[in-house]
Formats: structure tokens, C-alpha cells, sequence
């Protein structure tokens, strides 16, 4: 049982950035509100660690009328303020939830502190239905969601005490990707995914299902999914790229004639739970194979270069991909490139591609 | 710092000259992305925000001048 909710502020009980939003300040988010009162009834405490000076936490108090155990405000690892929250209020790190809409932040305390339940706001706002939070009757999507959750913390403790490098721990545990051509049936999750994706989306713009079912008929171009599972549990499709100027997802038969030099990729998306395990590397490692064996010589990748993309930004670069430091257009992107010679991106045993 | 984001305590004192990425120390994104944290926290460089490729994660020794060169 969770006996303590730790939250964030910035973006998650606050609607906006609480020190960049001068006189105007931002309100409270009303749906975690409503959460925060619903557990305080339930006698689950709550407790703040944010980035933010200790007036923010005041303001937060304030406008929520909660009552919060413990206050953590300082630039230090968000790990190190839950480890200490944990210890003033005598509680197991077990005890204790996290909710930060930041990805890293939830990576960093997932990583140094595997037995805390680390949540996204979204899944913060329907966490008041999860067993962890209630005795009381649960749906089976509640159960499920929360069941994802229990696997991701029994990964993460694996994780921990495995020795070798990521390489060797995704094998140790059984990681399955699965590249495949987009079906119809998945264009809902990959709209939903186009949407929910920041952090790792190369595009920054959603695509509705209509443009999704016009790009799967099109003879110019593909949509390819990734699929991952492991030992641990099933996330189902996690991931997808288009690419356009090879082929088409309706065989070779339909395929444009004319060798292509260039492959366009105008979206790569990944979310935020196939993190560390290898799929985006393996898609970006694809892409590149499958570019190379169609002829092209050149696979370019547009990419808004923002702050929050920096992990989409690593993953290009560790697959060779360059852009020209002058290259940043006045929408914010730039076209990450690299020639298909020479020795690509490798794909590992335990993906499975066309 | 690399020891601790890759999980790889052997990383601790590989020469300068080891590539972060693949099949050097094995940088993938999210441990890039926790050690480019790591450098901003205790050395307040942002190295996202000034290197667009990313180029200064070749190697240790090129993150270290990167960073050298900014404080």
C-alpha cells in the first residue's frame, strides 16, 4: 500500500512553470487536486519536491488547501529528497509514490530508488482506483495499469542488482522488438502515441488518423511500428517511424520504380517506457538498413531541436546522424543526416524486422 | 559520473580516449541524457543547449575539454 504520494510542482499540480510565469501565476491543476483531497481522505499523506524556492510550495499550499508532511524545494536529485522524505516520515521507499511530468526525473528516481511507484500525472489522476491506493473495488483497466507499473518496478530492481551493461541485461531479460509495417488496427495507438510523445518524438506534432490511413495507403510511404515485450511484461506498441521515398506499406509490388537516393524520415515517436531498452536504437539501426538495402544512399531525419528532446537528439547522434551546426531553420528544426556507407548501425539478435 | 548513469561500476577510470557511444561505454539516450544532468548540476554547462549534434560525447575527453572551455 502507498502511504505517501510525492509530488512535483512545475507542469503537474501547478498548470504551468511556477518562476517563468511572473505576476500571472499558474493555477492548480483541478483533476490532481481532486486527487490530492480524495487520498488525503483515505489518510495518504502528501509531500512536494520540486526545483522550485520554498515560496512555491506555499503558494501550492495555498491554492490546494492541502496539508503536505514534508516540503523538499532545491536543485539537488529528486532521488535524494524522496530518500529523505521517506526517512523524516519513518516509511519504506516502497510506501511512497512519485508523480513529475518530467520523463527524466521519473528515469533518474526509478533508477536510484526501484521500489518507489514512479507515475506520470495522467496515471496520477486515476491512481485513486489502483489497489496500491485503495482497498476498495477495481476495474480490470485499473488493474492492468497498475499491473504495468508492478512489472516496470520489478524490472527496475532487476536492473539494479544485474551487473553487466544495458546490452547484456535486455538479453538477461528476455527484451523481444519487433519492427513491423503499420496495420490499420494500429493507427489509433499510433495517433495517441504522435500526441503523448515529447520527449522522444523527432516531429512535435500530432497526427490525426486520417493523414495515419493516408500515409499506409500511399505508394511513396511507410509506417513502421515497434513492438516490445520482455520477461518482465508486454508493452505492446511502443514506438513508430514514417518514412518516405522507399516503398510504400503495400508490398514491393506497389513500390515507386526509380531508385531513391535520399529516405526522408519526418517522424520518428517512441514513449517514454521503451526508455533504456534499446528500441529506440533498434529503429533508428533499421532505418538505416532498410534505406541502405532499398539504394539510397542518404537517410535525413528533420528534428525540432528543443530542450526537451535531448534523448531523441542522443540516440540520432549514436546512430551517426549529424546536423549542420548552422542548419537550425526559423521553425526550430534541423536535418540530422548521414551517408549510407560504411559500417551501420547494428541490430541486435533480439529484434525481430522485416 | 558515467559509472554511475550506465549502471557500469568497470567504467570507472576507462582512459579518455574510450567512445561514450556504442560499443565504447555504451551511452545510450537515457543514460546520455541523465549524464549531460549530471554535468549541468555540478558544473553549470548545458551542453544540449550549446552542442547541437551532440559531437562533444565522442569520447570522456571531449566532453571534459567541452566542458573545460565553458567554466
Amino acid at each position: 500500500m502507498i502511504k505517501c504520494v510525492v509530488w512535483d510542482i512545475d507542469n503537474t499540480l501547478l498548470t504551468g512553470v511556477y518562476l517563468e510565469s511572473g505576476a500571472d501565476l499558474p493555477g492548480a491543476d483541478p483533476e490532481l487536486a481532486g486527487v490530492l483531497r480524495e487520498l488525503s481522505g483515505r489518510g495518504i499523506l502528501s509531500a512536494l519536491a520540486s526545483r522550485n524556492p520554498p515560496a512555491a510550495a506555499d503558494y501550492v499550499q495555498q491554492l490546494t488547501g492541502a496539508d503536505f508532511a514534508a516540503v523538499e524545494c532545491g536543485w539537488g536529485s529528486k532521488a535524494d529528497a524522496i530518500g529523505r522524505i521517506a526517512a523524516g516520515l519513518g516509511l519504506a521507499t516502497d510506501a511512497i509514490a512519485f508523480v513529475d511530468d518530467d520523463m527524466l526525473e521519473r528515469a533518474e528516481v526509478g533508477a536510484a530508488l526501484p521500489d518507489v511507484l514512479v507515475l506520470t500525472p495522467e496515471d496520477a489522476a486515476e491512481a485513486p482506483g489502483w489497489p496500491e491506493f485503495s482497498p476498495a473495488v477495481i476495474t480490470a483497466e485499473a488493474r492492468r495499469r497498475s499491473q504495468l507499473y508492478a512489472e516496470r518496478r520489478r524490472r527496475q530492481a532487476a536492473a539494479n542488482e544485474f551487473g553487466g551493461g544495458r546490452d547484456d541485461f535486455l538479453r538477461h531479460a528476455g527484451t523481444q522488438i519487433t519492427i513491423a509495417p503499420a496495420v490499420p488496427d494500429d493507427l489509433p495507438r499510433l495517433h495517441e502515441l504522435s500526441v503523448r510523445t515529447h520527449q522522444l518524438n523527432s516531429a512535435g506534432e500530432p497526427v490525426t488518423q486520417a493523414d495515419l490511413a493516408g500515409l499506409l495507403a500511399s505508394p511513396r510511404d511507410t509506417v513502421t511500428t515497434v513492438r516490445l515485450a520482455d520477461d518482465f511484461g508486454d508493452d505492446g506498441l511502443v514506438g513508430a517511424a514514417i518514412m518516405t521515398g522507399n516503398g510504400g506499406n503495400r508490398g514491393p509490388a506497389a513500390r515507386v520504380p526509380a531508385p531513391v537516393l535520399v529516405v526522408t524520415v519526418p517522424l520518428i515517436m517512441m514513449s517514454c517506457r521503451a526508455l533504456g531498452r534499446g528500441a529506440l536504437d533498434a529503429l533508428l539501426a533499421w532505418l538505416c538498413r532498410s534505406a541502405a538495402a532499398d539504394g539510397a544512399a542518404e537517410l535525413r531525419v528533420p528534428c525540432l531541436v528543443t530542450e526537451r528532446n535531448v534523448p531523441m537528439r542522443l540516440a540520432l547522434a549514436a546512430a551517426g546522424l549529424r546536423a549542420d551546426a548552422g542548419s537550425v531553420a526559423p521553425d526550430g528544426r534541423a536535418i540530422f543526416a548521414r551517408r549510407l556507407t560504411g559500417e551501420l548501425p547494428a541490430l541486435p539478435d533480439w529484434v525481430t524486422a522485416p | 559520473m558515467l559509472a554511475q548513469v550506465t549502471g557500469r561500476p568497470e567504467l570507472l577510470g576507462v582512459p579518455p580516449d574510450t567512445p561514450l557511444f556504442s560499443a565504447g561505454a555504451g551511452l545510450d539516450s537515457l543514460a546520455g541524457t541523465l549524464l549531460l544532468r549530471q554535468v549541468q548540476r555540478r558544473y553549470g554547462v548545458d551542453v544540449a543547449a550549446e552542442d547541437l549534434n551532440l559531437d562533444s560525447l565522442e569520447t570522456l575527453g571531449t566532453l571534459a575539454a567541452f566542458i573545460a572551455a565553458r567554466i
